[in-house]
């Protein structure tokens, strides 16, 4: 089930979605915070109130799961997918209308200080355990407009048997012997954080003087880089990585792709680790909010928890189903599993502002450019 | 009088999809290129020349050099490939002509990211390619990839304006050459050439336009150092959200490309002169 040659979230993240979004620059500008915040409290009921469209990352879901919504409540889901939160932004801006979306905390933060989510009323979700430490989550007071859907660390995928030198600290990246097959994520949060982490710095530090040092480092690291890549799992399946920055749940999906998933290991790095997590959102647009609900609560169906998580390869914060599901992925190696705890232990990337954003912007930029 | 102005009503249609898909986009990038961002990173009109300031920092002057010396290989390439092709597809194609032609154009009906992401697995290390030759050559992440990929992706803008002008050409001609003692070198360089240098210009315009603002040949099957333009712009939208840099970014590289579709244009017009007159 998981043994997909091509996977498509990879290919919409190596790009492919690019053109739609660049195709639709210009239609949004303006401000997504126009709406009142009166329209955000709106309640409504969970029930039927029409066909799904839902708008997610592309096999960030388990298909079979859309089915049997589907069949249960006999109603269509609309799936479309987009390929970077930018991205998914720009469609929101440009006012098209979704009745579900997967932002992830940092942009659902964004999203509820522009009054673009919905309240949603976690009395009507049944039977979901949720993890205690997703009751008041850094960003959504109370939660009261999201729902928690996945979490994630990023470490360092590598293969056991080709590299030499794994030490536990980031700078195996390129310090490790992988004889150049090595891929850093094409990611300016992940690229300036792990530099950030690696100099002492905090991971969000928006500080002149450290973001200089951070962006000599990664320029330094980029001599011995093979690529910037987010197409992590073909990276690593095709033989083109041998270590490679990436997600946790990344390298449970090569796992389940190569003939000796011994081989491919996963390594929290000690300089600390980035830590995230998605989210289940009704933006405040939505067209069938009630659907979204019914959808929401399907997903939290303990034994869908399970199904889904087997599927997508990550971990979802909930208690019984999914918690155990993924224990099950990652028995035999436990360094690839991301807890609750982790999540509070970790560092989150934070929403910088301002002058904050265009200097990691700028740091950025003048490492690619180098 | 009344049958021009009838036929110019055959514009209106195109006239109008490019007003609407064309102009107005446009329109609305040069608006926004003066403009800023919010904290949410939503763009707002505004009157911040200072985007275009940023614009022309020496550090992007390597990126700029890189994407035009890659897009003038590829035309090279393009041509040194494409020409022979036209060539024979239009003096020996036959009654096959059209069934060639189509071959040339038949890669098109797959969207160029997803043949580019193809290559992706033909030049993988333990690629299709390395795996047959029993090699351990590394294709990906290189300049010659990237430009490998660019010459790929637009070979037939090349082949097909050089297919159409040796179409156009009469074969006497070479006939006549050959009558005056050339040989089939000087003939060609004599006769051939100059015959179709106007559809070799249109297409090393068509090969060099899109290659210069390419980004997914470089993102696909490149490495660090082979960051180009497109990238840089692409980068402004999908992960800096600074839109209004990314327009600025793309108005001068439009500006910029400008120069050499004025001075194809201004060649071609005066090829149609010069046929006219004579």
């Amino acid at each position: 089930m998981l043994n997909r040659d091509l996977n498509r979230r990879e290919l919409l993240r190596g790009g492919a979605g690019l053109a739609v979004g660049v195709g639709l620059a210009g239609c949004g500008v303006g401000d997504t915070g126009g709406e009142t915040k009166k329209a955000t409290q709106k309640g409504f009921a969970k029930k039927v109130d029409g066909d799904l469209v839902y708008f997610n990352w592309a096999e960030y879901i388990n298909p079979d799961l859309i089915k049997g919504f589907e069949k249960l409540h006999g109603v269509k889901v609309r799936e479309s997918n987009f390929d970077s939160m930018p991205a998914m932004m720009a469609k929101l801006r440009a006012g098209i209308s979704y009745d579900l979306i997967f932002p992830t905390a940092e942009y659902a933060q964004r999203l509820i200080s522009g009054n673009q989510l919905r309240v949603i009323d976690h009395d009507k979700l049944k039977g979901a355990q949720v993890f205690q430490q997703f009751d008041q989550p850094w960003y959504d007071k109370d939660a009261a407009h999201t729902v928690p859907y996945t979490m994630y660390a990023t470490g360092l995928g590598y293969r056991a048997d080709r590299v030499d030198g794994m030490s536990g600290s980031w700078r195996d990246l390129v310090g490790a012997d992988s004889s150049g097959k090595a891929f850093m994520l094409d990611d300016f949060q992940e690229g300036i954080g792990m530099g950030n982490l690696i100099n002492g710095y905090e991971l969000n530090s928006t500080e002149q003087a450290e973001l200089d040092k951070t962006k000599n480092l990664l320029i330094d690291m980029k001599a011995k880089l093979r690529g910037y890549s987010s197409d992590t799992i073909t990276n690593m399946t095709s033989g083109n990585a041998w270590i490679q920055h990436l997600w946790n749940g990344d390298v449970v999906n090569i796992r389940n792709q190569v003939d000796s998933p011994e081989n491919f290991k996963f390594q929290k790095c000690d300089e600390g680790i980035p830590v995230g997590s998605d989210t289940f959102a009704i933006p405040v647009n939505a067209k069938h909010p009630g659907t979204a609900l019914l959808f929401i609560e399907y997903m939290l169906d303990p034994e869908n928890q399970a199904a889904n998580v087997e599927w997508v390869g990550y971990p979802m914060p909930y208690e019984g189903g999914a918690a155990d599901a993924f224990a099950g992925l990652v028995k035999e190696d436990p360094e690839i599993d991301v807890t609750v705890d982790d999540l509070a232990n970790g560092q989150q990337f934070e929403n910088l502002k301002g002058e904050g954003r265009r200097a990691w912007d700028r740091v950025w930029t003048e490492v690619k450019v180098a | 009088m009344s049958e021009q102005r009838f036929a110019a009503g055959f514009l209106f249609p195109g006239a109008l999809w490019l007003l609407a898909f064309f102009l107005i986009p446009l329109g609305i990038v040069l608006a926004i290129s003066f403009g800023t961002t919010d904290d949410l990173g939503n763009a707002l009109y505004g009157w911040h020349p200072s985007n275009y300031d940023q614009v022309f920092d020496p550090l992007f002057v390597p990126v700029l050099v890189r994407s035009v010396s890659y897009a003038a290989a590829t035309v090279a390439f393009c041509l040194l490939i494409g020409y022979p092709v036209a060539y024979y597809i239009a003096r020996f194609g036959g009654s096959r002509k059209n069934v060639l032609l189509a071959m040339v154009v038949l890669p098109f009906f797959v969207n160029y990211l997803v043949r580019t992401y193809a290559w992706v697995a033909i030049l993988g290390d333990d690629g299709i390619f390395n795996g047959a030759l029993g090699t351990d050559i590394r294709f990906l992440n290189t300049p010659y990839a990237v430009i490998g990929g660019l010459v790929y992706g637009y070979l037939a803008f090349m082949v097909l304006p050089i297919y159409a002008a040796l179409d156009r050409m009469d074969p006497a001609l070479i006939e006549a050459g050959k009558d005056l003692y050339g040989g089939r070198l000087a003939t060609f360089v004599n006769v051939t050439l100059p015959h179709t240098f106007q559809g070799v210009l249109a297409g090393a315009v068509l090969v060099f336009l899109p290659a210069v603002g390419d980004f997914v040949s470089a993102q696909l099957l490149g490495g660090p150092d082979e960051y180009m333009v497109g990238n840089l712009i692409q980068q402004q939208f999908f992960a800096a959200e600074n839109w209004p840099f990314g327009a600025a970014l793309t108005a001068v590289m439009m500006a910029f490309l400008m120069i050499f579709m004025v001075l194809y244009l201004r060649s071609a017009a005066r090829a149609t002169r010069e046929a006219a007159a004579a």
